[in-house]
C-alpha cells in the first residue's frame, strides 16, 4: 500500500513537525482590544520588538472578556493588560493586578497628575478620553447637541448602543435616569423604562469599539455612542461622522495599563509600562489618532488637539464617574438591559 | 431515470442550488476587489488581500494552530480509535452495548456545552496550559467520528482471515498490522478526513478553549470580523474554499465522494 | 482472556470520554443546583431563575421557533431537491452531489460571513431590491431573526440534501415500477410510495438539522447581534461577558435536555414509523 503509507507517513511527519512550533522564543503577552491594530503594531509593537529581543503576542477582546479570563487563569498568561478604569478597578478588587514598580518607570513622573497614579499602587493611566456621542452628519439632522437627543423620534433604527458589559453601556443607563429625572442607582424601574423608549431606535448594541465602525461604514447605523479613540477611525470610515458638542457634558474615561499577578516577565512589563508612556510615543499617538496624550511634555497643534481632551482644563471639565456605586449595580443592570434589549 | 421530473421541479432544483453556490462565487468576487471594503462585483482586480493574510501574524500563528489541532487531534483519535472499533466489532459479545453509546456522547452532546464544560474543568480546575486543553478538545470533538467510519469498515472485514492467520501461527500483534489494518485502510483514510475537515472548522470548542497568544483560525477569523470588514475575511474564505477543493479532490481520487456522504 | 484483551482495547478511547467528556459534563450539570433551602425552590433555583426572566424565556422560545423554521424550511427544500437528485442520469447526479458537498466542507464562519455581506444595508439583497423598485430605502436585515434563519437553511441544506439522497436512493426501484405499472402517477407513486419510506430518513435529517441549529453559535452570533440572542449565544455570554457560570450552566442543561429528548423521541418515532420494519 504504498499510497496509502504515504499519506500517513507524510501526515505523521507533519503533525510531529507542527507540534515543535509551541515552544517558541521568549513570548511577551499583552492583553488590548485589538482596536487600532495596525497602528499600534507600528508605534508600539514593532519598536517594542527590537528593544526587548522578544515576540509580542496578544489576547484581544473587550474589558469584560479579557478580564474573566485573566480570572480565570487567576491572572497568569499576560504580561501587560489595557482595561478602561471601571474594569481595572474590579480587576484590583480581585486581586488580580501586582503593584507597580515605580522605580522602574521614570516617565510616570512626566504625566498629568490624573494620571500618575488612579487608582493608588496600581498602574498608571496612559490616556484620559472621554464617552459622547457620534453620528454620520449627512443622516442626521438637525445636529446633535445632548444626551437627550438619543431619545429622537427621527432617529428610528437608526442608534447603535453599546451593551451594557462595555465600558460605556452602563452611561446609558445613568443617561437614561437622568432623561427620566431619577437616580439610576434608586429607581432602576423608572431608569428602564426610560431606557426602553431607546429600543425603537437601536439596530443592534455592540461589544467593541471595531464592531461599531463596521456598524457605520457598511451604513447600518447612523449614530452611536462611544469613546472618542474611536473618532479618528470612524472619520476614516465615514469622512461626515461628526464627534456631538454635548450641552450637558462628556464622561471621563481613564485607560490603565496593569501587570496582572502571573506575569512571567515582570522586569520587561515595567518597560513595556514605561516606553508607551515617554513623550516620544505618546506623541505618535496622539498625531495618529489613537489616543490622547497624558504626557505633559507632548505639544499638539490646534488640528491634532481639536479630537482630543487635551490640555488640563479640558480634562477637568469632564464628568467623573463613582464605580465603587457603578459597579454593583452593573449585575442587576445586565438583567434588565437584556430583558430591554433582547426581547 | 425510469420517471420523468417535473419541469417545476427541476426549476426548484436549480434555483437552490443558486442559492447554495451563489453566495460562495460572491465570497471570491469579493476577496479580489480593490477597495478596502467588501464589495460585490468586485471594483478592479487585486491579490493584495491574499497578501495580507500573510502579513497579520495572528492569521499566520492561527492557521498553524488550526493545522496542529486538526493533525494532532485526528492523529490520537485515530489511535485511540481504531483499537476502540475494533474491540467493538471483534469483541461485540464480550463489551456491553452501553460502550458504543458512550462512544457516540460527543455527538450527541452540544459542542458549545462541550467547550464550556471543558473551560470550568480542564483549564480552570485542572489547570492545563491553552494549547493542551484546546488539543483536547479537538480530539473529542473527531474521536466519534473516527470510531464510526472505522466501526462502519471493520463491520465489512471478514474477521475469520485474521483468525486463519493466527491459528497458522502469526503472532495477534502482526496480524493486527498486517491483516487487518490493510484492510480497513479506505475507513482510516475517510476518518481522518472527516476529522479533519470537522476539527479545522470547529467553532463551539475553541471558542471557549483559545488563550492569550494562542487562537484557531475561525475563531480569528471571528475576532477579525469585528475589527476590521476589509476583503480580508474573504481572501481567508477563498483559501479555506480552495483547500476544501483539494481535499475533496483527493478524496475523489483515492475513494470516491460517496464516502463523505455517508 | 479475550474478554480483557476487548477492554484493554476499548480503555484509552473510554477513559478519554469518560474522565474529559462525561465528567466535565456532568460537573457543568451538577452546578446548576442551588443549595437546598436557598429561595422558594430550593435545589431547582436557579432553573426556577431562568424561566421567571422573561428575557430567558423568550430566547429559548426564539431558540425553538429558529430552529423549527429552519428544519422544516431545510426538510423543504432538501427533499425535493434530492428527489431531483436522486433520478438524475448517475453523470449529473454525481457532479450534483459534489456540488452539495462542496458548501458542506466550507466552515459556518465563511457561510455565514456571506449572508453578512449580502444582508447588510449596500449589500446585494438591498441592491437588487432598489434597482428592480421593490423598495426606496435600503431595509434593515441584518440582525433580525429572518437573517438567521435564512443564514441557517443556507447552512444545513446540503447536509439534509445529501442525507436524503441516500435514503430516496435506497427505495427499491422495483417498488416504484410495481406501483406505476399498476397505474399511479408519479405524484401518486411519490406520495403513496416514496413518501412513506422515506419518513425515517426525513425524521433523522430533521434531527440533525434541529439539534446543530438548536445549538449553533457563529450564525447567530453574526446575524442576529445582541438583539436576536439565541442559546448558544446566550450561554456565551453568560459564561465569558457576564461571568456568570452558574447561570451559563443552567442555559448548557437546558440545551443538553431539548437535545437528549428530541433524539430519543426522534429515534424512537423513526422506528415506528419505518414501513420495513412493521
Amino acid at each position: 500500500m504504498p499510497k496509502f503509507k504515504t499519506l500517513a507517513l507524510s501526515s505523521l511527519s507533519l503533525a510531529a513537525l507542527l507540534a515543535a512550533a509551541p515552544a517558541a522564543a521568549q513570548t511577551f503577552t499583552i492583553s488590548w482590544w485589538g482596536f487600532n491594530g495596525d497602528k499600534l503594531q507600528a508605534i508600539i509593537v514593532d519598536p517594542f520588538q527590537e528593544i526587548c529581543g522578544c515576540e509580542v503576542v496578544f489576547e484581544t477582546g473587550n474589558n469584560g472578556d479579557r478580564l474573566n479570563r485573566l480570572q480565570m487563569r487567576s491572572g497568569a498568561g499576560v504580561d501587560v493588560i489595557y482595561l478602561t478604569d471601571s474594569f481595572s478597578q474590579t480587576g484590583i478588587e480581585q486581586g488580580l493586578f501586582q503593584p507597580i514598580d515605580r522605580a522602574q518607570i521614570p516617565n510616570i513622573d512626566e504625566l498629568y497628575e490624573m494620571a500618575q497614579a488612579p487608582q493608588g499602587e496600581f498602574g498608571p493611566a496612559y490616556t484620559i478620553g472621554r464617552i459622547g456621542l457620534v453620528y454620520d452628519a449627512s443622516q442626521v439632522n438637525p445636529p446633535i447637541t445632548s444626551w437627550s437627543d438619543l431619545w429622537r423620534e427621527d432617529l428610528a433604527g437608526m442608534i447603535s448602543l453599546p451593551n451594557i458589559t462595555t465600558t460605556a453601556g452602563p452611561m446609558v443607563v445613568l443617561k437614561a435616569g437622568d432623561h427620566a429625572g431619577v437616580s439610576a442607582y434608586e429607581d432602576p424601574d423608572a431608569t428602564f423604562a426610560a431606557v426602553a423608549e431607546l429600543v425603537p431606535n437601536v439596530v443592534t448594541n455592540y461589544n467593541t469599539g471595531s464592531e461599531m465602525i463596521n456598524l457605520f461604514s457598511t451604513g447600518e447605523i447612523a449614530m452611536s455612542m462611544t469613546q472618542d479613540f474611536t473618532l479618528a477611525p470612524l472619520r476614516a470610515a465615514v469622512p461626515t461622522i461628526e464627534w456631538a458638542a454635548l450641552e450637558d457634558g462628556e464622561i471621563a474615561v481613564l485607560n490603565t495599563l496593569n501587570i496582572p499577578v502571573g506575569s512571567e516577565n515582570v522586569e520587561l512589563a515595567h518597560q513595556f509600562i514605561n516606553f508607551v508612556l515617554s513623550a516620544e510615543i505618546q506623541q505618535q499617538l496622539a498625531e495618529e489618532g489613537v489616543d490622547a496624550p497624558v504626557n505633559t511634555n507632548v505639544t499638539l497643534n490646534e488640528d491634532q488637539a481639536a479630537m482630543w481632551t487635551y490640555g488640563e482644563d479640558n480634562i477637568a471639565r469632564l464628568q467623573r464617574i463613582d464605580y465603587s456605586l457603578l459597579n454593583p449595580a452593573r449585575v442587576q443592570w445586565l438583567d434588565l438591559w437584556n430583558e430591554t434589549f433582547g426581547m | 431515470m425510469s420517471t420523468r421530473i417535473h419541469p417545476v421541479l427541476i426549476f426548484f432544483t436549480v434555483l437552490i442550488y443558486i442559492f447554495l453556490l451563489g453566495p460562495l462565487v460572491i465570497i471570491f468576487g469579493a476577496a479580489l476587489s480593490d477597495t478596502t471594503y467588501l464589495t460585490f462585483p468586485p471594483q478592479g482586480l487585486t491579490l493584495r488581500w491574499f497578501e495580507n493574510i500573510w502579513n497579520i501574524s495572528a492569521f499566520r500563528r492561527t492557521i498553524v494552530t488550526s493545522l496542529q489541532m486538526a493533525f494532532l487531534g485526528t492523529f490520537i483519535a485515530l489511535i485511540i480509535g481504531i483499537p476502540a472499533a475494533y474491540a467493538l466489532n471483534r469483541h461485540r459479545v464480550t463489551l456491553p452495548a452501553s460502550l458504543s453509546t458512550l462512544f457516540v456522547l460527543p455527538i450527541l452532546v452540544p459542542e458549545i456545552v462541550i467547550g464550556f464544560s471543558l473551560l470550568r474543568s480542564v483549564t480552570v480546575e485542572a489547570g492545563v496550559p491553552v494549547w493542551y486543553a484546546l488539543l483536547i478538545g479537538h480530539t473529542l470533538l473527531v474521536l466519534p467520528y473516527v470510531i464510526r467510519v472505522v466501526s462502519a469498515s471493520l463491520a465489512s472485514f471478514d474477521f475469520s482471515i485474521e483468525e486463519a492467520a493466527i491459528s497458522l501461527g502469526s503472532p495477534p500483534a502482526k496480524t493486527f498490522f498486517t491483516i487487518v489494518l490493510p484492510n480497513i485502510r479506505s475507513g482510516m483514510i475517510a476518518a481522518f478526513i472527516l476529522s479533519f475537515i470537522t476539527s479545522i472548522n470547529d467553532v463551539s470548542i475553541s471558542l471557549f478553549l483559545t488563550g492569550p497568544g494562542i487562537s484557531t483560525l475561525p475563531i480569528q477569523l471571528l475576532a477579525h470580523m469585528e475589527q476590521f470588514f476589509d476583503p480580508t475575511i474573504a481572501s481567508v474564505s477563498v483559501v479555506l474554499m480552495l483547500l476544501t477543493i483539494l481535499v475533496m479532490v483527493i478524496v475523489e481520487r483515492t475513494l470516491g465522494l460517496a464516502i463523505v456522504a455517508k | 482472556m479475550k474478554r480483557l484483551a476487548g477492554w484493554m482495547l476499548a480503555t484509552p478511547a473510554t477513559l478519554m470520554i469518560a474522565l474529559l467528556l462525561v465528567l466535565p459534563v456532568a460537573a457543568t450539570i451538577g452546578m446548576t443546583f442551588g443549595a437546598p433551602g436557598a429561595g422558594t425552590w430550593g435545589v431547582a433555583q436557579p432553573y426556577a431563575d431562568f424561566f421567571t426572566s422573561g428575557f430567558r424565556r423568550r430566547v429559548l422560545w426564539r431558540t425553538f421557533e429558529v430552529a423549527g423554521w429552519v428544519t422544516v424550511i431545510s426538510l423543504a427544500g432538501g427533499l425535493v431537491t434530492a428527489y431531483v437528485v436522486s433520478r438524475c442520469p448517475p453523470r449529473v447526479k454525481s457532479i450534483l452531489i459534489v456540488l452539495a458537498v462542496f458548501p458542506l466542507l466550507t466552515g459556518v464562519v465563511v457561510r455565514s460571513f456571506a449572508w453578512l455581506v449580502l444582508l447588510g444595508r449596500q449589500g446585494m439583497v438591498n441592491n437588487v431590491l432598489q434597482w428592480s423598485g421593490v423598495t426606496d430605502a435600503p431595509v434593515a436585515m441584518l440582525y433580525t431573526q429572518g437573517a438567521v434563519i435564512v443564514a441557517m437553511v443556507y447552512i444545513f441544506v446540503p447536509l439534509m440534501v445529501l442525507v436524503l439522497v441516500g435514503v430516496l436512493e435506497n427505495i427499491p426501484e422495483d417498488l416504484l415500477q410495481a406501483s406505476s405499472s399498476l397505474g399511479a402517477g408519479p405524484v401518486a407513486s411519490f406520495l403513496q410510495v416514496t413518501l412513506p419510506l422515506a419518513v425515517p430518513g426525513l425524521i433523522v435529517g430533521a434531527v440533525l438539522v434541529f439539534t446543530a441549529s438548536f445549538t449553533s453559535y457563529a450564525t447567530p452570533h453574526l446575524l442576529g447581534g445582541t438583539r436576536q440572542m439565541m442559546m448558544g449565544t446566550l450561554l456565551h455570554q453568560q459564561a465569558m461577558v457576564a461571568f456568570d457560570w452558574p447561570g451559563a450552566a443552567v442555559v448548557a442543561a437546558i440545551m443538553l435536555v431539548v437535545i437528549v429528548a428530541t433524539v430519543l423521541l426522534m429515534t424512537r418515532l423513526a422506528r415506528r414509523m419505518n414501513p420495513m420494519t412493521t
